[in-house]
């Protein structure tokens, strides 16, 4: 008997997405396990080739910091998708509309509201008033229809009971959505078969539906259609292939801020022809640098005049200044409560379970288990400054209890999830083949803000390519899958 | 209607483009010229050709004397001479790269490939050893360059301000060899020698062309006419400055003349019906030289009118109690 | 009192300059010890000016000019009514101020700022001068007060804004925004909370009582502290002149420190330094209330 891709494949202590406990495969994957299966061993190898060639030529890379080099590499997509049944995905969807939703009822609450949740003790003053994102320049910039967070990506994670649970909120300058449109362009090249197998919902309306949401922004005094640029801190930007793809795909301009003048308070381009009005900006330049009128900065990445312009109402912004404070860490932990307040509903899906250190307990709770836990910055973002307690050296451990010894109010504390796994694929150079392994995996939705709150089926599979790694950035080294949610038939089940 | 910064970066790119692609040429005809007529003085041909590209007091900065070797690095490789070959590509390709999204894939890569490879060659070496090798491949490399922006641009905004820089960089360029080819000097001196004319001719790669038009005749005269007001001939001065109008045109409004159409049509207009064996009595050299004014005009002309408003990136920041 | 005031921000550019965008702060606010009759902005070149009241309570005109200017001059002007307040006649213990409630009402006062970081030495010092009043916050804050006020040196121009306060305190001079940022540095690093205050005064030429109505004087935007009295609100103190406030300051607003209300900031293209001068005066007006 041959054995397969599969045979020595270690289901290991995890929730694994393809087998079950039994060891059986999930009814959603049996298709493609088969397939698989029957592939044989250099025939992968030679759709991983193609796979490579594919990605070369679009040009999909992604440039990571602190390489000497400085430029880009090719971005690693695992040639196995990541599968979603339908009902499964109904869940998520509905939890992510919920979650958004009560974001944007809380930030407009708090830039341009009565500040309802910190009045009524439902989150507590001085974690905003101190939250580095918290922004007192967004404070009375209009926002039409309240659609502060136009592109949300809500990260969310399964834990060793399946469970899907959101570990965290980026609201800002979300990246990663161009990785979703293309992963899904070069595996219906690289497995046409198997895609065709399965009836997967589309993705590649994205754009249109952007668009969509930012025409939805489009302040009273914008003409009609209303003129949409996206704006790029420009080509040394880590995600600038993002910013320029999505321009393309909207078929809008892409400009940096020198391109950009405002003028008695409206916003303009500058053309060949003079100057022509802008209506809505995506703007892919944080808060910091928007406007150096503004903000203590003396970059040329923003615009001088723009958040006068937004005041104004002549321009609108998306995503708003000031989400920081919705995606701060120490938030997080009470966004739970945030959904209770503004919607009366129950959560629908749960957060991680997270240790407030400010909280002389649950500090003292958390410190006695400092090895067992993942300790937060509250103000980091792509992964760096974390620290997992169960593999954290004697070292690591005691300057991060010293640090949240000094500053508690600066650190929260999670417990470990134990990701779910994935089978992954990996180059083999002594069987000169692929072999099959798991591999932790998380999910970056979209979720777009516009007349209504829509979700992009699927996202962003990040898989941590290191074995035994839980860190899935790209930035630190990690890789991608394409994402497959199931259509539903008439009885909801998966096709 | 596209972005003034985009504009900006494609008109550059086609005049930077054209500057590496006349520079190799004029190296390779300069060089070739010494090569085939020893007799001629070598250190007044090096002169003369650093005086053509306005690069005479750069090069005087440096103290060293004018040798082959020192002239030819100069003009390829030196990174400290903003006119080099090496930089003028490296600019060229950093335009580029900031208008990669409008330009197309094919574009991107010849003028990327190009900077690549000669980064990666060794250029002194090269010089030493076959400087033809090296300015035919910098040559071909630049038409390839010109070929596939003509078979991959559409022919929008963007198409004609590469082609807007790339003609009036060739117009100026033409414009200066005449200058220091003839402007120079007064009548009496202009050489007679046959080799001297087939070297300025063959410098445009106008020599077989001359040659349909007027046979083997080579009278100076008649090839500064042909270099000045060939129509057909697609490096004379007249023929770049029709072409750089007929895109400006283009670029303009429906309804009056942009003013660097205005200078541009009346300089064309001038040249058109210029009369050389006239000219050439009055005082050439004014004639030569008000030309590359000209010529210069319109480029100043064109970088107000279509990028000023793309600002200099100098924010100046002030508080005040 | 009723004061007239023009504020002029007039700016000279040896090269053309332009893209300026400039948010001004110079509007007297409405509060409980003064009243807002006129304001007025005009700017040549002309712009178009939105103003707006930011999150410090505090007017902002925000106006730009696009086309090349070689010089840009900014014209407000006011009138304002201030009212006297009482003398502090509160006396609250030590101990309310770590009353929760109060620390809640009033925690970004409380923080150090980029201006008032205040270091180990400057909070021992505080503390020094602090013990011999005790447990008696108001007589600790007027300590404090008074000692800002004798140990520093008013000395125009020897700073230029952004002078660590720490430094401040050790070079023993300043100017007022210095004395303001030290008096708030040494009672927060105590924990009381105190604010910054940006406004004019009309300093007095002449100390009688009854001057002419009309009399002018030129001055430039001032700046003062406000602690936060538990019990007792707000309680203003000028430690550049070593006195409380009076109808004589004209506040225009507060924040954490200077940051938060400067006068003036702006950004422009092109040209190269900019030649600055501001100029207010204030005028006495006729009262509306009998004094």
């Amino acid at each position: 008997m041959t054995s397969d891709l599969f045979t020595d494949y270690q289901r290991g202590d995890f929730f694994d997405e393809v087998f079950d406990p039994q060891g059986e495969i999930r009814p959603h994957y049996r298709p493609l396990v088969e397939r698989l299966r029957a592939l044989p061993p250099d025939e992968l190898l030679r759709r991983a080739r193609l796979r490579d060639t594919i990605l070369r030529n679009l040009g999909i890379t992604f440039a990571v910091y602190g390489e000497a080099q400085g430029i880009e590499r090719t971005w690693p997509l695992d040639l196995i998708p990541r599968i979603i049944p339908a009902d499964e995905w109904r869940h998520v969807e509905r939890g992510l509309v919920q979650r958004v939703r009560a974001l944007n009822c809380f930030l407009e609450d708090l830039y341009l509201g009565e500040r309802a949740a910190l009045r009524d003790g439902v989150i507590p003053i001085w974690l905003v008033q101190s939250s580095a994102g918290f922004c007192r320049e967004a404070y009375g910039i209009p926002v039409p229809r309240g659609a502060h967070c136009v592109v949300a990506g809500i990260d969310v994670v399964r834990d060793a009971c399946g469970t899907y649970r959101v570990l965290e909120d980026n609201l800002r300058t979300p990246s990663g959505v161009s990785y979703v449109l293309e992963n899904r362009a070069t595996l219906t090249r690289v497995l046409p078969l198997v895609f065709a197998q399965h009836r997967v919902r589309p993705v590649n309306h994205y754009g249109a539906s952007l668009l969509s949401a930012l025409r939805n922004l489009a302040p009273a005094s914008a003409s009609d259609p209303p003129r949409i640029v996206v704006l790029t801190p420009g080509i040394y930007n880590s995600a600038y292939f993002e910013h320029a793809f999505l321009a393309r795909q909207m078929g809008i301009e892409l400009v940096e801020g020198r391109d950009l003048v405002v003028d008695d308070h409206v916003v303009f381009m500058r053309t060949t022809r003079g100057l022509s009005r802008v209506d809505v900006i995506y703007r892919r330049v944080d808060d910091e640098f928007l406007d150096p009128a503004v903000f203590r900065s003396d970059s040329i990445l923003g615009v001088p005049g723009l958040l006068a312009a937004a005041r104004a109402g002549n321009v609108s912004l998306a995503n708003a200044i000031g989400n920081g404070v919705a995606d701060d860490k120490a938030v997080y932990a009470y966004v739970p409560a945030l959904i209770r307040f503004y919607l009366g509903e129950e959560p629908i899906l749960p957060n991680v379970e997270t240790y407030l250190l400010w909280e002389p307990d649950q500090r003292a709770k958390a410190l006695s288990r400092l090895h067992e836990l993942v300790i937060k910055p509250v103000d980091a973002s792509g992964g760096y400054g974390i620290v997992i307690g169960p593999k954290a050296t004697e070292e690591e451990l005691a300057a991060v209890r010293k640090a949240v010894e000094a500053k508690p109010r600066g650190y929260i504390a999670q417990e470990v999830v134990a990701l779910s796994r994935h089978p992954t694929l990996l180059d083999d150079a002594q069987r000169d083949g692929c072999r099959v392994e798991g591999r932790h995996i998380d999910l970056r939705p979209f979720v777009l803000t516009g007349e209504k709150i829509e979700v992009i089926p699927g996202g962003l599979t990040r898989v941590a390519l290191r074995k035994d790694s839980l860190v899935v950035n790209s930035s630190q080294g990690g890789g991608s899958k394409d994402t497959w949610v199931l259509a539903a038939d008439e009885n909801g089940e998966s096709v | 209607m596209m972005l003034a910064r985009h504009a900006e970066d494609l008109f550059w790119a086609g005049r930077y483009i054209e500057r590496a692609e006349d520079t190799a040429r004029l190296l390779d005809v300069t060089y070739h010229g010494l090569l085939e007529s020893p007799l001629l003085n070598a250190e007044s041909a090096w002169r003369e050709l650093l005086e053509l590209l306005n690069l005479d007091q750069v090069f005087g900065a440096k103290g060293v004397p004018i040798t082959d070797s020192a002239v030819t690095e100069f003009l390829v490789l030196d990174p400290k001479n903003a006119g080099s070959i090496v930089r003028s590509v490296a600019r060229a390709r950093d335009n580029a790269r900031n208008v990669r999204e409008r330009i197309s894939t094919e574009l991107w890569e010849a003028i990327n490939t190009l900077f690549l490879e000669l980064r990666a060659r060794d250029l002194r070496a090269d010089l030493e050893r076959e400087p033809y090798q090296l300015y035919r491949f910098v040559k071909s490399r630049c038409q390839t360059i010109s070929g596939v922006s003509a078979e991959t641009m559409s022919r929008d905004d963007g198409w004609r301000f590469l082609l807007l820089g790339r003609m009036l960089e060739r117009a100026e360029m033409t414009c200066r060899l005449l200058s220091v080819r003839f402007g120079r000097s007064n009548q009496a001196a202009v050489p007679s020698d046959l080799h001297y004319w087939m070297a300025v001719l063959k410098s445009v790669s106008a020599f077989e062309a001359y040659l349909r038009a007027h046979r083997a005749q080579i009278e100076p005269q008649d090839v500064l006419e042909f270099l000045l007001l060939s129509r057909e001939f697609p490096r004379s001065v007249l023929f770049s400055l029709r072409a750089s109008e007929t895109e400006l045109v283009r670029l303009g409004a429906e309804t009056t003349p942009t003013r660097p159409e205005r200078l541009l049509g009346r300089l064309r207009a001038d040249l058109e019906f210029m009369d050389v064996h006239e000219v050439v009595e009055s005082g050439l050299p004014a004639a030569l030289d008000a030309l590359q004014q000209g010529i210069l005009a319109v480029a100043d002309a064109v970088e107000r009118h279509f990028f000023r408003a793309a600002a200099p990136p100098e924010l100046h920041v002030f508080e005040s109690a | 009192m009723r004061f007239e005031i023009d504020y002029t921000s007039e700016f000279k550019y040896p090269e053309p300059v332009w893209e300026s965008q400039n948010l001004l702060r110079a509007c007297p606010t409405t509060d409980a010890r003064q009243t807002l009759l006129h304001y007025e902005l005009r700017t040549v070149p002309g712009a178009r000016v939105h103003s707006y009241i930011d999150y410090w309570g505090t007017r902002v005109d925000a106006f730009g000019a696009r086309a090349p200017h070689d010089r840009l001059s900014i014209h407000a002007r006011s009138s304002v009514e201030t009212r006297p307040t009482g003398p502090m006649a509160a006396a609250p213990a030590w101990k309310r101020l770590s009353d929760p409630a109060f620390v809640e009402a009033h925690l970004e006062y409380l923080s150090a700022s980029r201006h008032t970081a205040w270091n180990e030495a400057l909070r021992a010092e505080a503390e020094r001068r602090a013990a011999p009043a005790g447990a008696d916050i108001v007589g600790v804050v007027l300590s404090l007060h008074r000692m800002v006020g004798s140990s520093l040196a008013y000395v125009a121009g020897s700073t230029t804004v952004g002078v660590d306060v720490n430094d401040i305190l050790r070079g023993r001079k300043g100017v007022c925004q210095d004395f303001a940022h030290l008096l708030i540095a040494m009672c927060r690093s105590l924990g009381i909370p105190a604010r910054y205050v940006s406004g004019y005064l009309f300093s007095e030429s002449s100390e009688s009582e009854g001057e002419p109505q009309g009399e002018c004087v030129k001055v430039k935007t001032h700046a003062w502290a406000e602690v936060a009295i538990p019990g007792a609100g707000w309680w203003g103190l000028d430690p550049t002149n070593r006195q409380e406030i009076g109808p004589r300051h004209v506040k225009i607003g507060h924040g954490r420190d200077y940051d938060d209300v400067l006068p003036l900031r702006g950004v422009y293209l092109g040209g190269g330094d900019h030649h600055l001068d501001v100029c207010v005066s204030i005028r006495r007006g006729a009262s509306a209330q009998q004094q």
